[in-house]
């Protein structure tokens, strides 16, 4: 054993380079694969664990309390699935409560507001505050809040918290945070915790809710038994139960929770899987490499009497060494890496909720990881069994010129160099191969990345222009009942106005008739859609005459309607059929687009109520926003004048503002992968390069002496060397980048267009390319060293 | 006579290089014996060296037989092989092949540990022959490419000697040195031979071969002619010279 240990250790003092590099590379391997494996594993138990520490009730069924009976728990406790119930009255404000945030800006987040009393009857709230209770008695309002607010809204306890609803602003001293699954994450909204007095003011504002919360064994009824329970609910009362009411059941946050932690991970996932394979390919080029560089030692060796199998293993040992190496300082990365995964998971799902970091993934990895690099070494290396000592000696140094003459110097045109470099270039062919792979993997990761990227961090508009919706500075939404034509009017005549659309607030739903079955969908209606700044079709045009409408690319897509094929949609027993004008795009389907005079056809008693600003450059949004809600003040919800049957408003709303709250996590997540994955692929291709590079260097180390003995100098043949990987790098950046806007096609298809940048992706390439070459030609550098005094023996 | 420790029976050798066949050894038949330095002469591309390989277990016979002893070592695998060299032979190189990613010591180490396990007294051992070849201490842990011809080729002799091998097979062995670096050189293996050693050389320079005790001749293949010497000495150098010469002359050197 001694003397293949002696033989491996040998091996690695010749090679420290590219033992450290490899060592880097599988170091990065377990590091991600062990981390990510360990994190998947621990965001999976966010959401339990924080169902478990909160002690939250399953389903949650929010109802106007005017729409609320008490019968409604009978109902509830009645139905076998539903196994514990328990209600509670709330506060919430929807959309159009707002607060300011730690940088003074206005954000819309639907609020809620509980009393400790009411909260205890949906969870178990764990207040976390550094305040006593006397502390908190004296504060005047005080506010706990989820630690969302903690975490991205960046509050801490003693600061001050501005709500803002309508016109109304009251201010809290924040007291302390607690963990709640139902309404504690930016999308849903946040539930806080005030004082009953607070409660009581706050109640004036803001309209009060009855949650109705039952548990049906960790969601097994699902989206059918609410059903069922409301639609009990709204036989009993006999009438239709407002649609402000809302739910949020326990499918849909296991659901979003995990879904949003899988993201992050997912592309981690990718990125070991570009490292894995790459290590794969290094190794098993490696060793092949070092055996033909090794044939006279391999030869003498076995003149030596060694066996090819103590041969082989010296290698593999050589390779297990390395492995075990760095494996080891990988699962110490785990360690601190995961709980870092963990926490931005946590801090991507608004939610806290994970444990320990779980160790027995990372061993696995570490071990999988070890088996695999000993596996490849061992069936690479296992190729010295074909060797006859003989056969060492005499191939020696030539080994790798024989066969057809490619590319004979004789023929060269241009320069010597590129001929040199073609000529290398078909004599290592299988060798580019590997190289093409890992090169063509990283030129996807990088281009995909950067793709994503334009369309995520370039500010949002390209998100903006996907949305499918129209998006102006302002919308005021109106009460079903009322005209939003006398208020458009009105505004129009401001002078921050630069133009007013009145638009549908998706009030009516209307039923597609299609062959696999009668969908709900909700119209956008426009008197011209030309007028519009913010849809766009992407396929035909937008509807002009009364009897066409545009679909989405995602309905489009589900129910296999190309442009010119007609489609029949039902209202309250009316069907009418439409000719299908155009496509756009949209995140997700459900709504069509169709003229004032199209949808009259189906709906003759349809009116716009939702009015769409768009305002002067320059005017600021909030502070237009405040002038209305002064000029309005009567007429918002549940008014004076809404009585007298003037409009009434219920909403004003900035969407982009909303979107962009809600994207954050989103956009931080991709920042973060994308930041990551173009760090590593970029060192990837770099670690690669070098191997190849200096190995090359090595195997032909006599050819160079020759070479610069006859008058080449150092520069010219780093040069020629680089110049070799040149060819397999285009190759590799061309696939690479036409796969990767083939799966951002596949991506898009369901959602329409992304504008990708071809002119911004070229330059990437060429950028690669260059990349790529200088790396080669850095690794070239040993040449330097080579002097012609080595040909000379005595 | 000596005992035959080795010896071959209508060995052949045939290369085929892109579809034509040549017949490098031809039928064969050659004993070695114990206690002998056994020079092998013969002009080039005589198949010198395609012959060594063969008798040492290093390339397979195409056809015939290689005995050791009484055992055929061509019916061996290349593990086989493999053990049969380790456990019995020795071997110098013209172009050393000494391993470029380990120093002086750890080369002759290799061999040696391939048999042996390592003690105080094999590194003693190792540090007697070297010292012995003058190989100073100083140059232990230089690199192969630090060390000059003449001194990579001692460092090679030690490596080839250090398992006591049976026999010491050695082509070319100053073939690539200059003359006074291949007298040292051709000195230690004579020394080697007078404390019996049994030695196998391939050499075409006639000085060296001076230091055998018996030339065989090959020429295209076959044994053409054998020369019988007196073990060497420095004293009767000119008639040991004349008498080789005569000989070569004869067999059309
Ligand atoms: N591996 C081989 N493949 C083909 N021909 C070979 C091979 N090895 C040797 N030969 C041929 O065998 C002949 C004898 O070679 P060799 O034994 O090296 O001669 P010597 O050592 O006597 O100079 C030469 O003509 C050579 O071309
Ligand atoms: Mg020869």
């Amino acid at each position: 054993m001694e003397k293949i240990i002696r033989l491996s250790l040998a091996n690695i003092r010749k090679h420290k380079f590219e033992f450290v590099s490899l060592m880097i590379l599988v170091m990065m391997c377990v590091l991600l694969i062990g981390s990510a494996l360990s994190a998947v594993l621990g965001a999976f138990k966010i959401f339990p664990d924080a169902m478990k520490n909160t002690g939250s009730y399953e389903n949650f069924i929010s109802i106007l309390k005017k729409d609320y009976d008490k019968e409604f728990e009978n109902i509830m406790r009645e139905h076998p699935l539903v196994e514990q119930i328990s209600s509670a009255r709330m506060l919430y404000g929807g959309i159009k409560t707002r607060y300011i945030n730690k940088n003074g800006e206005q954000v819309t987040i639907p609020q809620s507001f509980i009393t400790a009393d009411n909260s205890a009857g949906l969870e178990r709230p764990v207040i976390d505050t550094t305040l006593t209770d006397e502390e908190i008695s004296k504060l005047e309002h005080w506010v706990y809040m989820p630690y969302v607010m903690y975490d991205s809204g960046k509050y801490r306890v003693g600061d001050t918290f501005e709500m803002i609803c309508n016109t109304k602003r009251f201010s809290f001293t924040v007291a302390g945070f607690y963990e709640t699954l139902f309404l504690g994450d930016m999308s849903n909204g946040i539930k806080m915790i005030v004082s009953d007095s607070d409660y009581h003011m706050l109640k004036d504002v803001i309209p009060e809710y009855v949650v109705l919360a039952y548990n049906d064994n960790q969601g097994q009824g699902g989206y059918d038994l609410f059903k069922e329970l409301y639609d009990k609910f709204e036989e009993y009362s006999g009438k239709e139960i407002d649609k402000k009411s809302f739910y949020l059941l326990y499918s849909d946050m296991e659901y979003y929770i995990s879904e949003s932690a899988y993201l992050l991970l997912q592309i981690i996932v990718a990125m070991a899987i570009v490292i894995v394979l790459s290590v794969i390919v290094m190794i098993r080029f490696r060793i092949a490499g070092d055996i033909k560089e090794q044939v006279v030692n391999i030869g003498v060796l076995k003149a030596l009497g060694y066996t090819s199998m103590e041969i082989t293993v010296s290698y593999v040992l050589e390779y297990l060494l390395m492995a075990g190496l760095s494996v080891i300082i990988g699962m110490i990365g785990c360690f601190m890496l995961t709980p870092v995964l963990l926490r931005m998971c946590e801090l991507i799902v608004e939610h806290r909720g994970c444990g320990s970091v779980s160790p027995l993934p990372i061993f696995l990895t570490g071990l999988g990881v070890l088996v695999l690099v000993g596996v490849i070494a061992f069936i690479r290396a296992i190729m010295v069994r074909k060797y006859l000592p003989v056969h060492a000696f005499r191939k020696g140094q030539g080994d790798h010129r024989f066969g057809r003459e490619y590319f004979p110097l004789s023929k060269t045109k241009y320069s010597v160099h590129f001929r040199f470099a073609l000529k290398e270039f078909v004599c290592n062919f299988k060798r580019n191969i590997g190289l093409m792979v890992c090169i063509t993997i990283s030129v996807v990761a990088v281009v995909f990345s950067f793709v994503v990227f334009n369309v995520f961090c370039n500010g949002l508009d390209a998100i903006y222009a996907i949305t499918g919706i129209e998006l102006s500075d302002l919308q005021v939404e109106l009460e079903p009942s009322s005209d939003a034509g006398i208020l458009a009017e009105e505004l129009e005549q401001m002078p921050e106005v630069r133009k007013v659309l009145p638009t549908s607030a998706y009030n009516t739903i209307v039923v597609a008739i299609t062959p696999d079955g009668n969908r709900g969908m909700l119209p956008l209606v426009f008197h011209d859609f030309d007028d519009t700044e913010n849809v766009f079709p992407i396929d035909g045009r937008f509807p002009k005459h009364d009897n066409e409408i545009m679909l989405t690319k995602y309905d489009a897509k589900w129910d296999d309607i190309v442009v010119g094929d007609s489609i029949i949609l039902e209202h309250t027993g009316v069907k009418k059929t439409y000719i299908v004008s155009g496509v756009t795009t949209a995140m997700a389907g459900g709504i069509f687009y169709i003229t004032y005079d199209g949808i009259k056809r189906l709906v003759p008693d349809y009116r716009f109520d939702k009015v769409n600003i768009y305002l002067e450059d320059g005017v600021d949004v909030n502070d237009f926003r405040y002038l209305i809600e002064e000029k309005y003040s009567d007429n918002f919800y549940g008014s004076e004048k809404e009585k007298n049957g003037d409009f009434a408003i219920t909403d004003i709303v900035d969407m982009k503002e909303i979107m962009s709250t809600q994207l954050v996590s989103t956009v931080f997540a991709v920042r973060v992968g994308v930041s990551i994955f173009m760090t590593l692929s970029a060192v990837v291709v770099m670690i690669i390069l070098f191997i190849l590079m200096e190995s090359s260097v090595r195997q032909r180390r006599k050819e160079f002496a020759i070479m610069k003995g006859l008058g080449y100098t150092s520069h010219q043949l780093m040069f020629q060397l680089a110049c070799c990987i040149v060819p397999s790098v285009i190759i590799s950046v061309v696939i690479g980048t036409l796969i990767s806007f083939a799966v951002i096609e596949l991506i898009i298809d369901y959602y329409g267009k992304v504008n990708i940048d071809i002119s911004g992706v070229i330059v990437l390439d060429i950028v690669i390319l260059i990349f790529c070459f200088l790396c080669a030609f850095t690794g070239t550098r040993k040449i330097r060293k080579i002097s012609v005094c080595e040909l000379m023996t005595e | 006579m000596n005992s035959s420790i080795l010896h071959t029976k209508k060995l052949c050798k045939t290369f085929s290089n892109s579809g034509t066949q040549q017949h490098v050894i031809k039928n064969l038949d050659l004993e070695i014996y114990k206690g002998d330095f056994t020079v092998i002469m013969g002009s080039s591309g005589s198949g010198k060296t395609t012959l060594l390989y063969a008798l040492s277990g290093m390339d397979k016979p195409t056809l015939g037989k290689v005995y050791f002893g009484e055992e055929d070592i061509s019916a061996y695998s290349n593990d086989e092989l493999a053990v049969f060299r380790r456990n019995h032979c020795g071997f110098v190189f013209q172009s050393i092949h000494l391993l470029e990613s380990m120093n002086v010591f750890d080369n002759v180490m290799t061999g040696a540990l391939v048999l042996q396990k390592n003690s105080p007294e094999l590194i003693r051992k190792v540090e007697e022959l070297l010292i012995k070849v003058g190989i100073t201490k100083e140059m232990w842990g230089k690199y192969p490419n630090q060390l000059s011809g003449g001194e990579c080729q001692r460092v090679g002799i030690v490596r080839a000697v250090i398992n006591d091998p049976q026999i010491l097979f050695a082509d070319e062995p100053t073939g690539s040195l200059n003359s006074a670096s291949g007298r040292d050189v051709m000195d230690i293996f004579t020394q080697l031979h007078s404390n019996g050693q049994s030695i196998v050389m391939v050499t075409h320079d006639v000085r060296t071969a001076m230091r055998g005790n018996r030339v065989i001749f090959i020429s295209d293949g076959a044994v053409v002619g054998e020369y019988k010497m007196p073990l060497y000495s420095k004293d009767d150098m000119t008639s040991r010279k004349d008498g080789l010469q005569n000989f070569l002359d004869r067999m059309g050197w």
